[in-house]
């Protein structure tokens, strides 16, 4: 048998394709249907504006560190400790000019001694 | 809900991809295309590689199930989701063909051709031929059986069919030159019967 023979039968095979009976089609598309209703929350995803800044700050464990991080600065700012108070307090006292501050002392360089 | 054989054809994998995304978003729609693009494909090719309907229907069923649980993690770009397809699809007759001890199939599961009615001549000798083939393949090995029907009747590329069955190209044009030395010995004793010109 030669190569045109071979192809007539192949031509034939395609054209008698075998089909997909209704009743496969319908189990399939109902598997699909389950297997979207098991997974709801891809089901039907969250899409609102807070949804998506939700998203974007990078979930809840994200937003509760925020949220903790801000009640702390609110509080500190309210109730401030005494070390913080003592420490802004020399810094920070309207007749101190921040730029004669000396923050490191033991460091400080001395111009006037010159080259020895 | 079949789809048209031409609309098929076309090489619309990204399509695919897309609706394997939407699918997985929920989208119903969504399944009810990929359904009807791609059971005929899975049906047809179970169909050839076992020659029994009632197990091809078990393994496209069972495809596409793998293909609704794959969607949400798929990866657009990655794979051709047809290319996928037909590679669960032969593994799965595979799996059932070893269960079974079996590497080609039984005879008896291949529908006679019908016989020699007036009128239709050309549509039964074309029947004729499709029955014909379908019992020639029957007696070859699986991969050669696998290679032929991609390469001669899904009309695939020798690199493709080398990704779904995942082997080179030179296997590929192997495989399907010896099992087309070996179909053409098969068919050789019905060429009478059947009356082609050749």
């Amino acid at each position: 048998m030669d190569s045109t023979a071979l192809k007539a039968h192949f031509e034939a095979a395609r054209q008698h394709a075998p089909s997909p009976p209704d009743a496969l089609m319908a189990r399939v598309m109902a598997d699909a249907l389950a297997e979207q209703a098991a997974a709801p929350d891809v089901a039907a995803p969250a899409r609102g504006r807070w949804a998506e800044l939700l998203r974007a700050l990078g979930g809840w464990p994200a937003v509760a560190g925020l949220a903790c991080a801000t009640l702390a600065g609110v509080w500190i700012g309210a109730f401030p400790p005494v070390g913080l108070q003592t420490a802004a307090g020399g810094l920070l006292t309207p007749d101190a000019a921040l730029y004669t501050v000396d923050v490191m002392p033991a460091t400080a360089f001395d111009a006037s001694e010159g080259p020895s | 809900m079949r789809m048209p054989r031409d609309a098929m054809d076309q090489d619309a994998e990204g399509a695919d991809d897309a609706l394997v995304a939407r699918f997985a978003d929920g989208d119903a729609a969504a399944a009810r295309l990929l359904t009807q693009r791609l059971v005929p494909r899975a049906y047809a090719h179970a169909v050839r590689l076992l020659g029994n309907h009632a197990e091809a229907e078990d393994i496209a069923q069972e495809a596409m199930l793998r293909l609704w649980r794959t969607a949400p993690r798929w990866r657009p770009g990655e794979a051709r989701v047809t290319t996928w397809l037909y590679r669960v699809v032969a593994n799965l007759c595979t799996d059932r063909l070893r269960r079974a001890g079996r590497d080609s199939f039984d005879l008896d599961a291949v529908p006679e051709p019908p016989g020699g009615a007036p009128g239709a001549e050309e549509a039964l000798q074309s029947a004729d031929r499709a029955a014909a083939l379908q019992a020639a393949l029957a007696r070859l090995p699986l991969r050669q059986r696998q290679a032929l029907v991609l390469r001669h009747i899904e009309g695939l590329a020798n690199p493709r069919i080398a990704e779904i069955m995942e082997t080179s190209t030179e296997a590929v044009e192997s495989l399907t030159a010896r099992g087309r030395r070996a179909l053409a010995a098969e068919l050789e004793g019905r060429r009478a019967d059947l009356g082609y010109d050749a």
